[in-house]
């Protein structure tokens, strides 16, 4: 064997076709063909004339024009095609990559197919476009799972509260020995289902933050205008095409920083679910306006449309419930907004909507402004353990005065029955702003304030009151009941200014357990007597309030002091009766009354009595009474001294019931 | 016989290899196969009375792995422009190739063929979308490589659209 015949054979051996261009798609073979070449042109690998590979190869065809300008330009950049696919006759795919250049002066284009290296390319990006395309699926499934996730922990756990408080509160009655029997039964059961709820939480908790980096990590935040802008880019087109103007509104300054505790893909999502919503709605040739506004605390974005407003038949918070949507123009699966919700109250939010006064609908959604962020949490704040229930049953009951809020009736009625059978005095809120009034109403020891509220939610109660105590010595010690008991949430609540959490479905002993731990301001004993404010204002005050006429500050306090009992009896009757009308009417009468004498303390509870009465809501209403009747009653003893007094030092209640009142014995003269 | 180069175009696992394989062989499998590099088929088709033959340039979708060559571009009739409707990315990457063709082509007919309509439950597209993109004068069909629904129509418009 020579060198020459070696050489010949070389190219085909290392799986290369080296073949010399003569004219225009024609080549000539300047070297044994490999396999791979004959078995995808085997007429050309068998002739002995030139080869019309431009015609064997539509791909060929269009590297020549890439070849010839190489070989027509020495010296330029090597020209190398990318892999493509040539099919056989048997209809084997073969890979296939070409090269120009040139050898000894003469134009030759080298064929090779890489085949192995084709294939594991192919498996690399096979494996990276899986993966791709497994992200992108299980984005889509984050979605559905936190919409299931809360279903569960929400939905599944609010009767499993009101289960076992009332069957706490039947084992303390006087039952049969049979009736025990069902009873324990009955709590068996509930236990059980509670302990697949945790369960069942706990695995989609887990799964959530470890199948996407997703989550609302602690310190986490994101710009609300900037996603509300990158959201509109999006949509642009989609609201052009309806010929519906898409805009920020003129008043936000387009620099200013809107930073809140939230995750920007899925507060994109929010504004993508919003806006989408507002487009359903609004007719062409109407505007959608997207704008933010600074709480404080809270950032608030809204979307207001010009649209035909809100649905009359649905309440606002009905609107974002699960798979509720419009009867015409409505969404697919009445997700959208049930997803809107559920996210923005998971990172410490509320939400919102109203119908506009003039025309169209407003969506609101308020976030926590973001802030450094500190303090871990506990993990988990459940603890089952026997001897855990053990020490919470033995933990002795200190008197508390509780502040309880939560919207769902059944568990507000039960819970403050318990609270109260064990000597604490509680006084109930139905929702967020309500406690909020009673908080600054009167004083108390722990505020027990659910999580997921109407209007406000626990955790923005929870701001407002850490805020108006800034300064105070001893706060308020305040516990949040809720069904979302992740690590997570946790320490979300507790950054919301809660000291203790409390996962629902709770027991009365977890409930005990944690308000033994709970400081005491002062005994129960002596909290109807703390001075809150003055009860009344002067009597050289109130002279000149009234322009320094005397007389006239007398008749007022005798005709309050007559009217008043009257007035007292007639809110009591309104609560026994259950009528609302009747009780806001009186409350507010009475609240003018005592806002003549600056008696503030008095006023407040009056308020908060005509507010009990607007809302309907009276279950708390007993509660406000007596301490209305405690200010009603140190105002009375002042005025009573006042009408003695020209002008008089208020006097002590005690005084006053010994102390004949002068005028009196005067005009009996 | 006429021939005309179509390239199929769009995002990574929309479709394109799928739909040049039911529309040429009759074929549908329901494994993603990622393209490497370039395929290419052929198919005779007559449409209004006229023989063509088709040169299918099935070409690798594009992503940060690979990168579209535009000179595969060179000499095409037509190209079938298709996005997965239920993936919302693709159809904004469908519009941004269609920019980037006028940009390096010039302006040569095209469809664009929303895929996998038999996946209509996990639509992710907005037909608001589609309406603004008709108005623009896009040529707009759904498809499904599974069923076959629309794909001979596909091919068929974009023809009638290169034989002017």
């Amino acid at each position: 064997m020579n060198m020459d015949h070696l050489l010949q054979n070389f190219p085909m051996e290392m799986g290369f076709a080296l073949l010399e261009y003569r004219s225009r798609g024609d080549f000539l073979p300047i070297a044994e063909l490999p396999n791979w070449f004959a078995e995808l042109w085997p007429d050309a690998a068998n002739g002995s004339g030139p080869i019309p590979l431009s015609q064997q190869s539509p791909f060929l065809e269009n590297f020549m024009l890439e070849a010839e300008d190489f070989w027509n330009s020495p010296g330029s950049a090597a020209c190398q095609s990318e892999t493509w696919v040539e099919k056989s006759i048997s209809g084997r795919e073969i890979p296939v990559q070409a090269r120009a250049l040139f050898l000894s002066g003469k134009r030759i284009l080298a064929l090779f197919s890489p085949d192995s290296q084709f294939r594991e390319q192919m498996k690399m990006l096979q494996t990276a476009r899986n993966a791709l395309l497994d992200h992108e699926r299980l984005a889509r499934e984050i979605q559905k799972k936190e919409i299931l996730l809360h279903c569960i922990v929400h939905d599944l756990s609010q009767p499993l509260s009101v289960m076992h408080v009332a069957m706490d509160s039947l084992s303390e009655e006087s039952i049969s020995e049979r009736s025990k029997q069902y009873l324990t039964l009955g709590k068996h059961a509930s236990n059980q289902q509670e302990t697949m709820i945790r369960q069942i939480l706990q695995t989609f908790s887990d799964d959530l933050r470890a199948s996407l980096d997703v989550g609302t990590e602690a310190g986490e935040s994101a710009d609300l205008l900037e996603c509300a802008r990158k959201t509109m880019t999006l949509l642009g087109p989609t609201f052009e095409a309806k010929g519906v103007r898409l805009a920020v509104s003129a008043t936000v300054a387009p620099e200013s920083k809107w930073p809140v505790a939230a995750e920007q893909s899925r507060l994109q999502r929010i504004f993508s679910n919003l806006l989408e919503n507002a487009l359903r709605y609004t007719p062409a040739g109407r505007r959608v306006t997207i704008g933010v506004e600074d709480e404080g605390d809270f950032l608030k974005a809204y979307i207001d449309d010009e649209g035909p407003g809100l649905p009359h038949d649905l309440r606002p918070e009905q609107i974002f419930g699960l798979f509720m949507k419009g009867k015409q123009s409505g969404g697919k699966a009445g997700l959208g907004l049930y997803f809107c919700r559920i996210t923005v109250e998971r990172w410490g939010g509320s939400i919102g909507c109203v119908t506009l006064p003039e025309k169209g609908s407003r969506f609101w959604f308020r976030l926590p402004r973001a802030t450094a962020r500190g303090g871990e949490r506990p993990s988990d704040t459940r603890d089952s353990s026997d001897s855990a229930t053990a020490k919470r049953k033995s933990a002795p009951i200190r008197p508390l005065r509780i502040l309880l809020a939560d919207d769902q009736e059944d568990i507000r009625t039960l819970t403050a029955h318990q609270l109260k059978r064990n000597g604490h005095k509680v006084v109930v809120a139905k929702d967020g702003a309500h406690a909020l009034r009673t908080f600054h109403a009167a004083s108390f020891d722990v505020a027990l304030l659910d999580q997921e509220m109407p209007g406000m939610t626990g955790d923005e109660v929870a701001r407002a009151i850490r805020k108006a105590e800034q300064g105070k010595k001893k706060p308020i010690f305040l516990v949040a009941s809720t069904g979302n008991t992740t690590a997570e949430d946790a320490r979300r609540l507790k950054q919301a200014g809660f000291d203790e959490v409390l996962g629902k479905p709770f027991r009365l002993e977890d409930l005990n357990h944690i308000l033994s731990s709970a400081p005491v301001a002062k005994p129960v004993s002596q909290l109807a007597s703390l001075p809150s404010s003055p009860p009344s204002a002067s009597f050289a005050e109130l002279v000149a309030r009234v322009g320094g006429d005397e007389k006239l500050v007398k008749r007022m306090i005798h005709t309050f002091l007559r009217d008043t009992p009257k007035r007292l009896a007639g809110i009591a009757a309104a609560i026994r009766r259950k009528n609302p009308e009747g009780l806001a009417s009186l409350a507010h009468a009475l609240k003018g009354s005592v806002s003549i004498f600056g008696a503030e303390a008095a006023r407040i509870q009056a308020h908060e009595l005509q507010e009990l009465g607007r809302s309907g809501e009276l279950s708390g209403a007993p509660d406000v009474l007596v301490r209305l009747k405690e200010e009603i009653a140190k105002l009375q003893a002042n005025l009573r001294g006042y009408a003695n007094q020209t002008p008089a030092r208020p006097k002590s209640k005690r005084d006053n019931r010994r102390r004949p009142p002068r005028n009196r014995g005067k005009r009996r003269r | 016989m006429l021939q005309k180069k179509i390239c199929m175009l769009g995002a990574f696992a929309v479709g394109k290899t799928s739909l040049v394989r039911r529309f040429v062989e009759s074929i549908y499998s329901d494994v993603y196969q990622t393209t490497v590099g370039v395929k290419i088929d052929k198919k005779n088709v007559q449409v209004d009375d006229k023989e063509v033959s088709l040169v299918l340039w099935d070409i690798y979708g594009e992503d940060d792995y690979q990168k579209m060559r535009w000179t595969y571009l060179r000499g095409a009739s037509g190209y079938l422009l298709v996005a997965d409707g239920t993936r919302k990315a693709t159809l904004e990457k469908a519009v941004n190739l269609e920019q980037k063709v006028r940009e390096e082509v010039g302006v040569i007919p095209f469809v664009l063929v929303i895929n996998k309509s038999d996946l209509i439950r996990d639509w992710e597209l907005d037909s608001a979308l589609e309406s603004q993109l008709a108005v623009q004068g896009w040529s707009i069909l759904r498809s499904s490589a599974k069923t076959g629904e629309g794909v001979e129509e596909s091919f068929a418009l974009l023809t009638r659209k290169m034989l002017g």
